[in-house]
């Protein structure tokens, strides 16, 4: 089970790259895709589910060009877009049974799939209502389960999280790392700590090319020593955000506990564990210098 | 000042986001196809074998006419989508969260339709001039003459439209599909009680016809007082009239400026019925009902899911295995036909079975003129989902990335479309099986594959469900309840039927379809 992303670029109209020269080798585990707004996460996604063609470049699904046979690829997609809509008369079931039947999916194997998927996504007692009725986070949860209606071999989730509560956001991560083992899975997401929980892979993406592949690990080792615990005046803050790279602030009595991103400690901060957003912080700055320079 | 500023940048906006989308240039192009069809004869104003000279009042009639009843028409398609396109867009709740009052936003929407609809008439002014300099019968160009017919008949026209177009969109039942089919028949209505009564109509028909056979009647005191804006019969014009236009008394133009009066009134009225993008209040009332009353019964049962006690490891699922069996095409078809039926109250079941029977036990003549014809203009918003509903409900990248869209999807689509028309119109193919009537059952079949493959195929390349809305409904007018020759797609004229360019035209469809949603996808 192999997908390979070689050279892929995409132009949209009016000459904007979306993606430039993006290639890519995957195999079965949780590839965490970050970057900010309008990196091109969503485009590549897209042009990985058949949705939209690639302008240059090609990518291979087992060894076949996906252009040249995309059914073949459609057939072991599972595919759960950012924005998506439903069917309103419909209910959860007959929703899913609809797609169930676009897939190619036989009656008996979708009915014991979707009774399934429903109590997975914790559904079971809303499954009659028409999906009208339903708030933002649960047809979000509808969207997971079409996703994984065809047992897909390859997962693609653009932002699965956003609209669950807490409760289902951890019931999703917990399912996306069982599922992993034998699939590919690809997550978009804003979230780092969505990535942080799932992900055996990650992929930093900024203004349509690859900053990074790496493993968690990896990138945490990127920032091994570079992250200090800063407790300054409040006053001084402001000034600090100037000096350096600040990954988070938090106010306690004795002033704002910063934590800052430098090669060496800023006025007598003290060292502390760096996590994957503080890796992810460090790398974009890196690569926008880079990029400036 | 301040109100008239807010009012100003609400119409500016909304008209400049409609004229800078590309379906704005096939509104032109849709003035200005009236305005060749004008000027090349395809579009005829006749009074009997009579016709005007081309002077500046003739063509600057001709064309607020031919504004009038072209334009009125589909140009409240073109503008009934001015709330719902705030809806969509999300920025109705940004609206809805200013002081902005109901009276000026429906206000503002109807002023912006009349912009639209007014550029489209300012085209149809301009060709009026063109023509009149090209066809040169008479070089007097007087402006004020071409122009006032515009000023007078074809804007208080237009702004009837643009503010009926503003209250379906805020009257629950008619902003949908049910509003697209019922707007044809008020259009109809409204010219047909003008012509018999010799009313002002808001089309603005009699002030001119009247003013034409007044003329006329004094130079050939034998005309007979036929008037009628036709296309394709210039054949039939033999003799020239010179006409100079209406007398624009103050009578007439207060009452022409009444109908603007009532365009305001209609604009405030739907005000009354904005429901300022209320998310509790946009929703079928139909559900909301039925929500309440669960939640009634049995608790907010969504509530109770929302606020469940922790589960956050997941439960099994089942890997599917290489042994699930492909599902067959029949059961896409049925989910299709399950999917077009569904959230359909259970009236239109009993009307739908209702017309069925009566359509099996009735005479034949009557079944074929009556009862088939009523058949097949009932599923008309079933139908007019097909191709479009991926596009209107936003499912395109799940249906999309699916294996085999295209092959079997698409074509279940239309299967599904099929069986509508064979169940609805079925009891009078049963009348024309027993009586041996293998012409007419041919026909029947060609109109049960045709009307699926109309509605597939403006769907698919609109993506909105309007086009067959109104195009059907206007053909299945002239067609099947008017039998005007050539458009009867359901053999409801007998002997005068054309079942194999039917058959013809719905294999033509089913292709444009084809090709049309194969552009959609990037893979075909």
């Amino acid at each position: 089970m192999k997908l390979v992303i070689d050279k892929v670029s995409k132009r949209y109209r009016g000459g904007n790259w979306a993606l430039k020269g993006f290639s890519l080798e995957l195999n079965p585990g949780v590839l965490g895709l970050l970057g900010p707004n309008g990196a091109g996460k969503t485009t590549l996604m897209s042009i990985l589910a058949t949705i939209t063609r690639a302008t240059e470049g090609t990518v291979t699904w087992n060894g076949t060009d996906v252009a040249s046979d995309p059914d073949g690829l459609r057939a072991v997609l599972g595919f759960l877009p950012q924005d998506f809509g439903v069917y309103p008369n419909l209910n959860a079931v007959e929703f899913l049974e609809y797609l169930a039947a676009v897939k190619g999916l036989d009656s008996a194997t979708s009915r014991r799939r979707i009774d399934e998927l429903l109590n997975l996504v914790n559904l079971t007692d809303v499954r009659k209502r028409p999906l009208g009725g339903y708030s933002g986070g649960m047809k979000q949860r509808v969207g997971i389960a079409q996703a994984l209606l065809n047992d897909p071999q390859l997962l693609i989730v653009d932002e699965p999280t956003a609209g669950l509560d807490p409760e289902e956001r951890v019931r999703f991560r917990n399912l996306l790392s069982d599922l992993a083992g034998e699939r590919i899975v690809i997550l978009s997401t804003h979230i780092v700590s969505d990535v942080e929980a799932t992900a055996t892979d990650i992929e930093l993406i900024a203004q349509g090319t690859l900053v990074a592949h790496a493993s968690p690990e990896d990138l945490l080792r990127q920032v091994e020593g570079k992250v200090w615990e800063w407790v300054l005046p409040s006053a001084e803050l402001n000034a600090a955000k100037q000096k350096y790279l600040i990954s988070n602030t938090a106010r306690r009595s004795d002033g704002v506990h910063a934590r800052v991103l430098a090669d060496t400690s800023p006025g007598g901060a003290q060292p502390v564990t760096p996590n994957l957003e503080d890796a992810y912080l460090f790398c974009l700055s890196h690569h926008r210098a880079g990029a400036a320079a | 000042m301040k109100h008239a500023r807010v009012l100003y940048h609400m119409v500016r906006a909304d008209f400049l986001e409609r004229v800078r989308r590309y379906s704005f240039l096939l509104t032109l192009a849709f003035a200005a196809y009236l305005a060749w069809g004008s000027a090349t004869g395809l579009i005829v104003l006749r009074l009997g074998e009579y016709r005007g000279i081309f002077n500046s009042a003739w063509l600057g009639s001709m064309m607020t006419l031919v504004s009038t009843l072209f334009v009125s028409l589909v140009g409240f398609y073109i503008v009934k989508n001015a709330i719902l396109r705030d809806e969509q867009t999300r920025v109705g709740r940004i609206l809805a969260s200013t002081p902005m009052s109901r009276v000026f936003y429906t206000l503002a929407k109807a002023l912006s339709n009349f912009a639209v609809l007014g550029l489209m008439v300012g085209v149809l002014a301009s060709a009026a001039l063109l023509m009149q300099f090209i066809r040169a019968e008479d070089t007097h160009y007087r402006l004020g003459t071409l122009l006032a017919p515009f000023l007078w008949v074809a804007l208080p026209a237009m702004a009837i439209v643009a503010a009926v177009a503003v209250l379906f969109e805020t009257l629950p039942v008619l902003r949908g599909g049910v509003g697209n089919v019922a707007f044809f028949f008020v259009w109809v209505t409204s010219l047909a009680v003008s012509d018999q009564k010799g009313v002002d109509d808001f089309a603005g028909f009699f002030v001119i016809a009247r003013s034409m056979q007044e003329a006329l009647k004094k130079v050939y005191p034998a005309y007979d007082n036929s008037f009628s804006l036709n296309i394709g019969d210039s054949a039939q014009i033999t003799k020239r009239f010179v006409w100079t236009g209406v007398d624009w008394t103050s009578a007439i133009v207060l009452h022409r400026l009444l109908w603007v009066l009532v365009a305001l009134a209609i604009a405030v009225v739907a005000s009354l019925f904005f429901q300022r993008f209320d998310p509790a209040r946009t929703w079928s009332f139909k559900r909301v009902k039925k929500s309440q009353a669960a939640a009634g019964a049995n608790g907010d049962a969504l509530a109770a899911v929302a606020s469940r006690e922790s589960r956050p490891s997941p439960g099994h699922l089942t890997p599917l295995g290489k042994t699930s069996n492909e599902a067959r095409f029949s059961q896409l078809v049925v989910s299709e036909l399950r999917l077009m039926l569904k959230g359909q109250r259970w009236w239109w079941y009993v009307v739908a079975l209702g017309l069925l029977i009566a359509s099996a036990v009735s005479p034949t003549t009557a079944a074929r003129q009556g009862v088939l014809t009523a058949a097949w203009i009932w599923p008309v918003l079933v139908w007019s989902q097909m191709g479009a509903r991926e596009s209107r409900f936003a499912t395109q990248a799940l249906i999309f990335s699916s294996a085999r869209t295209l092959n079997r999807q698409l074509p279940a689509v239309w299967a599904a479309g099929v069986l509508v028309a064979i169940l609805t119109g079925g009891g009078y193919a049963l009348r024309l099986l027993v009586n041996g009537d293998w012409h007419g059952l041919l026909a029947w079949f060609a109109g049960a594959l045709f009307i699926p493959g109309l509605a597939l195929a403006l769907g698919v390349m609109s993506g909105t469900s309007k086009p067959f809305e109104a195009i059907y409904t206007v053909w299945w007018y002239l067609g099947p309840l008017n039998h005007a020759p050539g458009f009867d797609f359901a053999g409801s004229t007998a002997g005068a039927s054309r079942p194999a360019f039917y058959l013809a035209f719905a294999a033509a469809l089913i292709v444009v379809a084809y090709v049309g949603r194969r552009a959609r996808l990037a893979y075909a």
